[in-house]
């Protein structure tokens, strides 16, 4: 991205520039997270809810370092996904016919997720500091880290909800010819990704089957939607912020420059 | 009381004080906030200094029997400031969404310091409290929530360090001037004493434990110069905002 000379101290270019970053972190992040997420022996496959007590305290004492590392991983870079998803609320802004209400509900929902997930890392962590405690109380924490992590998807589900909901709102008044932020399928998506979350919830209460927090529903189909949702969001956003850039005079248009030499 | 007296304001040449009334008060309250935090975690709640990781579980009944009083007191009062900690935060996202980079960091900023204030702050409260409660129960369970309430409050590191990095981006790009840039380098510093405090949760005892020289004194003294430099650089940045233009306000709809 080349911003041009002589809008470069402008806010409007700080802001572009902030967009940008924030938008980059996500990739960034989401390698990092990569790696934890394929370093964690409980995920591989995930630790059965039926587990006996004994046995989860011996994977806790076996599996310490790898444990250790990757949800020190997650404690530390899990948050910063936060900027990534604050690029999403910057457009949600921008979006024509509607207040920021959508926008600032989301930031909201947000936080308050991103705060569960926080509080689940620390659950495994305090398990895996002393895997000699009472194996009792090491599964209580492994209850509470899985339980923690999985079931409260209240949170994410508004989320995507409201990504809907803003994107449905943005196009309906699409008559001024402006176009739409983000093109109408994203809200579709948005909402088929919400609706995949909604079994996890199940997990807080089932020990087997696809709706246990080792199941397809509650831990596969949860999190690949969410990972993939991230995935495609990226160009989504990409594509959005360096439309906002050229709308705001940001940055040259590339499409104007590739029709000038067109012509020449 | 000199500190009190008009003179020690910055003051505009009608004599009145420099900047916004309501951003005045706030950027009042966020040291006093700060203040009894202070007294609570260090004097009364006795989490900072850190009681130590390496003992039995007998020895962490015996801190909690000890000195229940004061963390019941501490924690108790801490229950009722905490929603203090939101309005510290909330006033430097205000000062960096008057930066030239505009909203995202700041949201962001919020976004990372809303998260600590629970597995950072309200957590070992309740963790502490709930041992006191009882303090007859299964010396194990005591333990437990020793080791939890401790790792939360001093191993919660990646909320807080989203929140630095997003302060250090936005003081770097700005072109206002709102933070000196300086400061950005000092909320970087902040970001390398939480990678270093990952090994709170590796090490039990040693310069790396929870109570360690490198994870907790060296993250303490970085804390208080980054701390006491935000207490100027927003009293300072306060008194040089403009009063009469409502371009911040205009903000969020110009984007």
């Amino acid at each position: 991205m080349q911003i041009l000379e002589q809008v470069q101290d402008l806010p409007k270019a700080g802001n572009i520039k902030a967009q940008w970053v924030c938008l980059w972190s996500g990739p960034a992040v989401g390698l990092v997270l990569l790696v934890a997420l394929l370093a964690f022996p409980g995920f591989w496959p995930p630790i059965s809810p039926t587990l006996p007590a004994e046995e989860v305290a011996r994977f806790y004492a076996e599996n310490t370092a790898w444990i250790r590392f990757s949800q020190v991983t997650f404690n530390l870079c899990g948050i910063m996904v936060v900027p990534f998803f604050m690029v999403i609320v910057a457009q949600m802004k921008r979006m024509h016919g509607q207040s920021h209400v959508f926008a600032y509900c989301y930031l909201t929902a947000l936080v308050s997720g991103a705060t569960f997930f926080a509080l689940s890392n620390i659950f495994f962590l305090v398990a895996a500091f002393r895997p000699e405690r009472d194996p009792e109380l090491t599964m209580l924490l492994n209850d509470l880290a899985w339980i923690v992590f999985i079931a409260p998807i209240g949170m994410v589900l508004c989320q995507f909800l409201l990504l809907a909901v803003a994107v449905k709102f943005d196009h309906a008044t699409d008559r001024n010819g402006a176009a739409a932020i983000f093109p109408r399928w994203v809200g579709h998506y948005s909402l088929v990704t919400g609706l995949a979350m909604i079994p996890s919830a199940c997990a807080a209460v089932f020990q087997t089957g696809p709706l246990a927090w080792d199941g397809l529903l509650s831990f596969w189909l949860r999190n690949g939607a969410f990972a993939a949702f991230m995935i495609v969001m990226f160009f989504v956003l990409r594509t959005a912020v360096l439309r906002q850039a050229v709308d705001d005079g940001v940055i040259a248009d590339p499409e104007a420059r590739l029709g000038a030499s067109a012509t020449r | 009381m000199s500190i009190l007296s008009p003179d020690r304001y910055i003051t505009r040449a009608d004599k009145s004080p420099a900047g916004r009334p309501d951003v005045r008060l706030v950027t009042w309250f966020f040291p006093v906030w700060y203040a009894a935090f202070g007294v609570i975690i260090c004097l009364l709640a006795r989490v900072t200094p850190p009681p130590r990781p390496d003992v039995s579980a007998a020895d962490k009944v015996a801190f909690m029997t000890t000195h229940a009083l004061t963390i019941q007191v501490g924690f108790v009062v801490l229950l009722i400031l905490l929603g203090g900690a939101g309005m510290t935060n909330a006033l430097v996202a205000y000062q960096m969404s008057r930066m030239s980079t505009g909203p995202v960091l700041a949201y962001a900023y919020i976004g990372g310091m809303g998260v600590g204030a629970l597995p950072g702050f309200l957590l070992v409260s309740v963790c502490f409290l709930t041992a006191t409660f009882r303090p007859d129960r299964d010396p194990e369970l005591i333990g437990l929530l020793y080791d939890l309430g401790m790792l939360s409050y001093n191993g919660s590191l990646g909320c807080f360090s989203a929140a630095y990095l997003v302060l250090a981006i936005a003081v770097l790009y700005d072109k206002n001037e709102i933070f000196p840039k300086w400061f950005a380098y000092l909320s970087i510093w902040q970001i390398v004493t939480e990678v270093i405090a990952t090994q709170m949760f590796v090490f039990p005892a040693g310069p790396f434990a929870w109570n360690g020289s490198i994870s907790f004194w060296v993250a303490v003294v970085v804390f208080s110069v980054w701390l006491g430099s935000l207490i100027f650089i927003l009293r300072n940045t306060a008194a040089r905002e403009p009063v009469d233009t409502d371009e911040t306000f205009q903000g969020p709809t110009a984007g």
